[in-house]
């Protein structure tokens, strides 16, 4: 009996100890080690719609210095009382979400991914990092995801890089190089990504324009002499459109849950001054019936000052942003118009700058559905309106502007760049008087980059909401 | 490798049935003892001393009277070795007749047996280490639901952080925190079993502090705890011993003669031990004006939920209950405090325990039922313990060992994770001052305000969480004599648990309109089998030989199912499928397995020198295959120098060094080698995958920890006072970190072979007995610790300069080269040259764009003074521990000030709080200097100026409002980082023992009653409005408070009786 229960307890243990080998045993069952070009792709689209077009880096910040929208509770951000970790996820999500996957489909072999492929993703790359120098200033590029402390390199730096990567995500781009699928922004059309690529182009020439004027026109002319063309009408518009819960557009999300934004009383004014026909897709009246019509929230206000302004008696932003399916929109018609139209007046192309201005303003209106002529030229022919050749800034500046409602990231920018329309702090914000110039650097880049954020801080201006980025001359 | 185990194992089974086959021959004698153990003084019965037949492995322990009993095949006459704890160990030649055996107390320290690594007594003289014991009843008497309280103040070198509340997790560590990344807990053994202690679910989400695993344990059935004290006393634990071992032994029937019942009945009492300070000046309210229509922006400030408000003076003004009637509003001081309950916990057990000369056993049942603080929180937990042995034949022994738990928990209460929906004390942090709680209770269904919060009840009783635990621990275990000195020791034991979690939150709560439901399942099942052969040798009149092998497989393997409803279809259906949306789910499975092979040496020389060493080799399926493979030794050696240099004193009876140095090797978790992809949510029918942002690493090495120890014990006068010195100095390094990077490197978090931290400290253990008569003792019990950690190194190439280990509310907990382990790290203010705090043009602090370290969370040292009177059978103890330095940064503090709830915002608010005049011109506030404003402005009372200076030097002269002043630093972490010093008088205790001859005419065998107090007061702390002690989770994010649970203070009520 003795040996039987000594056998049966060691056969137990040589079983147990032999029955699969340790190299078995640690095979991981929860993800797999093999990623895949067009679910990659599908990711990126959808997470980088997310990033643009949600709360952290769009509406709960951007959207709120240029006074699209404004916050009637929870008003720190309206008042720039922010800290170091309020601008994390466009960096994080920026660097370590799109830019890493989108490496990975650039560093797969051919059989892995075809040119198609891997010049969307640099397209795609080119776009993030555009976004994440605009915002920050000085940023992480030549060796980003190649370093664990990536030095950063400085604004122009980025920018001509950036110029660079363009041009060879055009040549990488082919409709006969084999199709894309995964692809839910222009579904797999080839020729829509070329224009996208030529657009963003433009756009970075008058990025640059204030700083280097003789490598910004050349990259006008290149962007514009390109066989494929600029995004040549809405429905080259390069956009992500959300389904239902919870795949819904994040602003309509939140709003479920929610009730502590409404559109800024800046813009609602502006627009009214204008006798806009934007300004009923961009607000919705106030529920209280009685208020009749549309009224803005104030910037920049005390939680309780902005609260007395009343929840009922103010406008939340339109429905046409605010169902589960609205679009994300990334880079429009209208904007490559603007941009051709300053393009033009800056003599960096051929042209006439009005021409393209009264374009861009036509584009945006159909853009959000208006397309009544009448209605459209009797705008176009108001003074307030007209472009003002004397100072393009302005006509340019404003109109982009209206015309940018909602895309808060490049709304910001292009304010900083033109500095038009002039917009003044709220009266309860805490910059003394100043708008923000640019995000905080995530706090966690002093803990774990140090040594190249301190390099960079020490180039670029103290680690400061109103620090001027290169860009920003004015 | 598999070869190589099979070969060995082979070789086992060789032997065994060899040996076996050899004994069974023998005849069976059958041979009768009775005896009685009796200290050598006093003639009272010592009770649960071990008797055992010298040379064999027949082992009894005495019953409440002392008495032992043999039937063995051992021919007479043979030697009985007879130990107990405390007394000197006592070796008897005896024949058939019954025998009483005289038990002398220790003089000295000399022959003290304790248990160590593996589960080995050994005589405490013999050991190059310290280690350090606690009876179970010091733990079961205290009451502790959460019994790693207990040991709170009692053990040297050992620190308990009770996380929060009266239902949640505690953590243990002992020696500092020797890893930089990974869990830094001690590995607990019981039985001989190693038993997780987990805290499952802690991070990523989780709404509640739930209990650690070892936590399921009942401290009734604990008869020792031994704290093995990192790597040099544990080294045979391999893997898992960097972090010390504490080593439980659960009673058993040995020694019991007839029936024996204990019945043990417990009630405690628990209340709230700290609550914030709070003003009772303002209500609710911003710039001094409130008024309630729909408690979300529809009144005057009603959406605002800070205390700005009007003053409390009874004036009237609508409120939420009052149905838009003007009420007076006036404060309600004990608002927050009114809202908890006095906790109370049921503590019943039976045990029962019989032996005869072939087998014992032991069966107890406890049941303990909890009632929180926290309105509706409870837990019941019923242990079911089995704990048997059986002579099977002259050599072999078998036995089981089981405990199986229940825990149903219908409700826990809700911590700062728990948000809005069902957070207990972030709430409170922004409670009107003027709320009547009780006008809450009566109607879960209006609230105070709605833009953020749901009713306070509404939340405990309907945003709950549950948790059901089932858990088996067990095992079963036999020894066989092969031959004269040689031992073998076979046990298969098993760990296996599942604990399921139910979220609910429900339909209409503010913030969450559709409510929710949620299921988190999780299944932990750990197994180890070991095989030990022993070789004890005298090898001539001066050497000794205690030798060991033996080999372990552990195999583990843990799943996770968590499936969640995001908005309810319909309400008050707490199912999956009542859901508007698609299932949020996620599950996860993970396993490991590792091989070991170890042997252990001990030489002694004269009974007066010892050395020890041990080896181990490790094969772990964590790690690549080329670097599976590690391997690590120890020494260690002690010398009782009063025997080798033959010192009698009548001073000095013991002096004993010792020292010794170790490596113990550590391997990874399981997957750490490929890095991986996840898939999201398809989207319309396409496929989404990303990055893990988490780079992984297919080189992989063992992570290393080497310490070095040594040691000075001594007694004096006759063992009236002794100490016990240990210093040790512990290298971790190659250790496996995935260290956080800045996403610009690609991933959130790469993991490396890196880094290198460094822990010495010296540990004190004193025990005195300044008075001792006949019937009177005071024992005075000290234990004091210090350890200075130091990162000394994170990555190879200096690249990489802190290691995040976890944050709130700005501030990073850091592993910081050339810091202490645990560095706070955060905004400060922004200062000049001088000093001086920088204000901006609008009168308030800027903050500086540079973070800094602000403190440290690693306390400088800890203490706990025990004094023990007793007094015939009274016994009255009180302990005092302290910890001493280190800081925390209080999200309490910050919530409440910024809110205008906390008493220490009254300086300034109004004239008769300092406050200066002021008036508006335009919108700018003007201090006024004489009675009235010009032009008859209103004149306002609250102003302030914040102490500070310009940027261009001069002083700040800006006028601002107390609202304004105390929201002002709410980003700047360094106005809430607090020095964590506490001095707490942690426990009383009263026990009286009935007299023997007493209560035998009851029909009992012994009876006592004990009255505890635990967490009675604070003698010292430096923290306003929380205690220090308190933290989010058993993680190494430690020195972190945000609106924790209150800590609560105990009295209970314990009756003991045996039958």
């Amino acid at each position: 009996m003795l040996k039987k229960l000594l056998y049966t307890s060691l056969f137990a243990l040589t079983l147990s100890s032999c029955s699969d080998s340790l190299d078995d045993v640690n095979k991981n069952p929860n993800a797999t080690e093999t990623p895949l070009a067009p679910y990659l792709l599908t990711g990126t689209l959808k997470q980088g719609a997310d990033l643009y077009w949600g709360d952290a880096s769009n509406f709960n910040s951007s959207l709120l210095f240029v006074q699209h929208w404004a916050k009637i509770q929870y008003t720190e951000p309206d008042r720039y009382d922010v800290s170091n970790t309020s601008f994390t996820s466009l960096w994080n999500t920026g660097y370590s979400t799109l830019i890493t996957d989108l490496n990975t489909i650039l560093n797969f072999p051919e059989s892995q991914a075809n040119s198609n492929y891997k010049g969307i993703a640099l397209t795609l790359r080119s776009w993030t990092f555009l976004l994440l120098t605009d915002a920050y200033g000085s940023i992480p590029y030549k060796e980003a995801g190649q370093k664990i402390t990536p030095a950063y390199d400085t604004q122009k730096e980025v920018y001509t890089g950036l110029l660079e990567d363009l041009a060879r995500a055009q040549s990488l781009l082919n409709t006969a190089s084999g199709s894309v699928t995964g692809d839910l922004a222009y579904k797999g059309d080839i020729s829509k990504w070329k224009k996208l690529v030529n657009s963003l182009r433009l756009r970075i020439a008058l990025r640059i324009s204030d700083r280097e004027p003789v490598l910004a026109k050349q990259a006008a002319i290149d962007a514009t002499s390109d066989a494929a063309g600029v995004l040549a009408s809405n429905n080259d518009t390069f956009k992500f459109t959300y389904i239902s819960s919870p795949q819904q557009n994040p602003a309509s999300a939140w709003f479920e849950t929610r009730d502590d934004f409404r559109i800024s009383k800046t813009l609602v004014d502006k627009l009214y001054e204008f006798s806009d026909p934007r300004l009923p897709v961009y607000a919705q009246l106030p529920s209280d019936a009685s208020v009749g019509k549309y009224v803005g929230g104030g910037n920049g206000l005390s939680n309780s000052n902005a609260n007395s302004q009343g929840f009922a008696k103010t406008s939340k932003p339109g429905t046409y942003f605010l169902t589960s399916t609205s679009p994300a929109v990334i880079v429009s018609y209208s904007e490559t118009l603007f941009n051709l139209a300053e393009a033009a007046a800056r003599g960096y192309i051929s042209g006439d700058p009005e021409q393209y201005y009264k374009n861009a303003i036509t584009a945006s209106f159909n853009q959000f559905g208006i397309t009544d002529a009448t209605v459209i030229s009797n705008y176009l022919n108001q003074a307030v309106v007209k472009y003002d050749a004397s100072n393009y800034a302005k006509s340019i500046g404003t109109q982009k502007w209206i015309a940018f409602f909602g895309q808060g990231l490049d709304a910001f920018t292009e304010w900083r760049r033109l500095d038009y329309p002039v917009l003044k702090a709220g009266a309860d914000a805490v910059l003394d008087g100043q708008i923000p110039s640019r995000f905080f650097y995530p706090g966690t880049e002093q803990s774990l980059n140090g040594n190249s954020y301190q390099a960079a801080v020490a180039v670029q201006g103290r680690d400061l909401l109103t620090t001027k980025l290169w860009f920003d001359v004015k | 490798m598999k070869r190589k185990l099979s070969i060995y194992i082979g070789l086992c089974i060789l032997l065994i049935s060899n040996a076996v086959k050899a004994q069974e021959t023998k005849p069976l004698i059958q041979s009768k003892l009775e005896g009685t153990v009796v200290d050598a003084v006093t003639k009272e019965p010592v009770i649960g001393a071990s008797v055992n037949i010298k040379g064999t492995t027949h082992g009894v322990v005495t019953d409440l009277d002392g008495k032992f009993f043999f039937q063995t095949g051992q021919k007479f006459p043979y030697t009985l070795v007879v130990s107990y704890l405390g007394y000197k160990k006592a070796e008897v030649v005896v024949d058939k007749n019954a025998v009483v055996i005289d038990l002398t107390q220790e003089q000295n320290a000399l022959s003290e047996v304790v248990v160590t690594a593996l589960g080995i007594s050994k005589e405490k003289k013999s050991l190059g280490y310290t280690t350090q014991a606690l009876k179970g009843n010091q733990l079961a008497e205290t009451k502790e639901t959460n019994f790693l309280n207990s040991l709170s103040g009692k053990l040297a070198g050992v620190r308990i952080t009770n996380s929060q509340g009266d239902m949640g997790s505690s953590r243990i560590i002992i020696r500092g925190e020797t890893s930089i990344a990974g869990n830094n807990q001690p590995l607990f053994v019981v039985d001989g079993v190693p038993v997780d202690n987990s805290q499952l679910g802690s991070v990523g989400g989780a709404t509640r502090d739930f209990k650690n695993a070892i936590a399921d344990l009942n401290p009734q059935d604990i008869e020792t705890l031994t704290v093995l004290k990192g790597p040099n006393a544990a080294a045979l634990y391999g893997s898992r011993a960097a972090h010390g071992v504490v080593l439980i032994t659960t009673k058993s029937g040995k020694g019991q003669k007839g029936l024996g019942i204990t019945i043990n009945s417990g009630l405690t009492i628990s209340e709230v031990n700290i609550l914030p300070s709070f003003q009772n000046s303002f209500g609710q309210g911003s710039n001094g004006r409130f008024s309630y229509v729909d408690g979300k922006g529809g009144g005057i400030n009603d959406g605002v939920d800070e205390s700005w408000g009007p003053k409390l003076d009874g004036r009237l003004i609508p409120q939420f209950y009052s149905n838009g009637v003007a009420v007076p509003f006036v404060a309600h001081p004990n608002n927050v405090k009114d809202y908890f309950n006095t906790g109370v916990t049921y503590d019943n057990s039976i045990s029962i325990a019989k032996a005869n000369e072939k087998s014992d056993f032991r069966l107890g049942v406890n049941n303990q039922k909890q009632l929180g603080i926290v309105p509706n929180s409870e837990v019941n937990k019923t242990n079911f313990s089995l704990n048997t042995n059986y002579q099977v034949s002259e050599n072999i022994k078998v036995g089981v060992n089981a405990n199986y738990i229940v825990t149903d928990a219908p409700a826990l209460p809700g911590g700062p994770s728990g948000g809005r929906a069902a957070g207990v004390m972030l709430q409170f942090l922004w409670f009107g001052r003027q709320v009547d709680i009780n006008e809450l209770k009566n109607n879960r269904n209006v609230n105070w305000n709605n833009s953020y919060y749901s009713n306070p009840y509404w939340t405990a009783y309907y945003n709950t969480t549950s948790q059901q635990r089932n858990r088996l621990i067990g095992d079963i275990h036999l020894d066989a004599k092969l031959a004269e000195g040689l031992n073998f020791k076979f046990r298969t034991g098993v760990d296996y648990y599942n604990d399921r979690r139910k979220y609910t939150i429900k339909y209409g709560t503010n913030g969450t309109p559709f409510g929710s439901y949620a299921e988190d399942a999780y299944t932990v099942n750990e197994r180890n089998t070991e095989g030990i052969f022993q070789y004890t040798k005298k090898l001539s009149d001066d050497f000794s030989l205690d030798a060991l092998a033996g080999f372990n497989v552990r195999s583990r393997n843990d799943a996770n199912n968590y499936q969640k409803a995001p908005r309810l279809a319909v309400p008050d259906l707490y199912t999956l499928t009542n859901s508007r949306d698609p299932l949020t789910s996620s599950n996860s499975l993970s396993r490991l397995k590792v091989y070991s092979a170890y042997a252990s040496a001990q030489f002694g020389f004269r009974n007066y020198a010892f050395l020890n060493v041990t080896a181990r080799n490790d094969w772990s399926s964590t790690l690549p295959s080329s670097n599976r493979s590690y391997f690590y030794p120890s020494v260690n050696g002690s010398v009782v120098l009063t025997d080798a240099l033959n010192i009698k004193s009548s001073t000095l009876d013991f002096l004993k060094i010792r020292g010794g140095w170790s490596e113990v090797g550590n391997d990874a978790d399981p997957y750490q080698l490929s890095t991986v992809y996840n898939f999201q949510t398809a989207f319309d029918g396409n496929p989404i995958q990303t990055s893990s942002k988490k780079k992984l690493n297919e080189n992989l090495k063992p992570e290393t920890t080497r310490s070095t120890e040594f040691g000075i014990e001594s007694s004096f006068w006759k063992n009236r006072l002794h100490f016990d010195v240990a210093y040790y100095n512990t290298n971790s390094f190659d250790q496996i970190l995935e260290i956080k990077t800045s996403t610009s490197s690609g991933y959130d978090s790469q993991l490396i072979n890196a880094g290198k931290i460094n822990n010495r400290g010296f540990e004190v253990q004193l025990d005195g007995t300044p008075v001792q008569t006949e019937n009177f003792k005071w024992n005075i019990g000290v234990n004091y610790s210090k350890n200075i950690s130091k990162v000394e190194v994170l990555d190879y190439d200096g690249l990489i300069k802190n290691y995040t280990i976890g944050s709130s509310g700005g501030v990073e907990v850091l592993a910081s080269v050339g810091q202490a382990y645990g560095a706070l790290y955060g905004t400060a203010y922004e200062r000049d040259a001088d000093g001086n705090i920088v204000v901006g043009t609008n009168g308030l602090p800027k903050a500086d764009p540079t973070k800094r370290v602000l403190g440290h969370y690693t306390p400088d040292f800890l203490a706990g003074v025990t004094n023990t009177l007793s007094y015939k059978n009274l016994e009255l103890s009180f302990l005092v521990d302290a910890s001493v330095g280190g800081e925390i940064f209080s999200g309490t503090n910050r919530t409440g000030t910024y809110t205008g709830v906390l008493a220490q915002t009254m300086p300034g608010r109004d004239a008769a709080h300092g406050g200066l005049n002021y008036y508006y011109v335009g919108d700018v506030k003007t201090q006024l200097t004489g009675t009235t404003a010009p032009g008859g402005a209103t004149v306002y009372d609250d102003g302030m100026i914040f102490n500070g200076v310009l940027a261009d030097g001069t002083p700040n002269t800006k006028i601002v409002s107390a609202q304004e002043y105390y929201k002002g630093s709410y980003n700047i972490s360094e106005a809430y980082i607090y020095s964590s010093t506490f001095v707490k008088l942690r426990e009383i205790k009263l026990a009286y023992n009935f007299n023997k001859k007493l209560v035998k005419k009851f029909g009992l065998e012994g009876a006592s009653l004990t009255a505890v107090g635990r967490n009675l007061l604070f003698i010292y702390k430096d923290a306003p409005n929380i205690d220090p002690e308190t933290a989010f989770n058993t993680g190494n994010a430690q020195g972190l408070e945000s609106l924790a649970l209150p800590t609560t203070r105990s009295y209970s009520l314990n009756l003991n009786l045996k039958f």
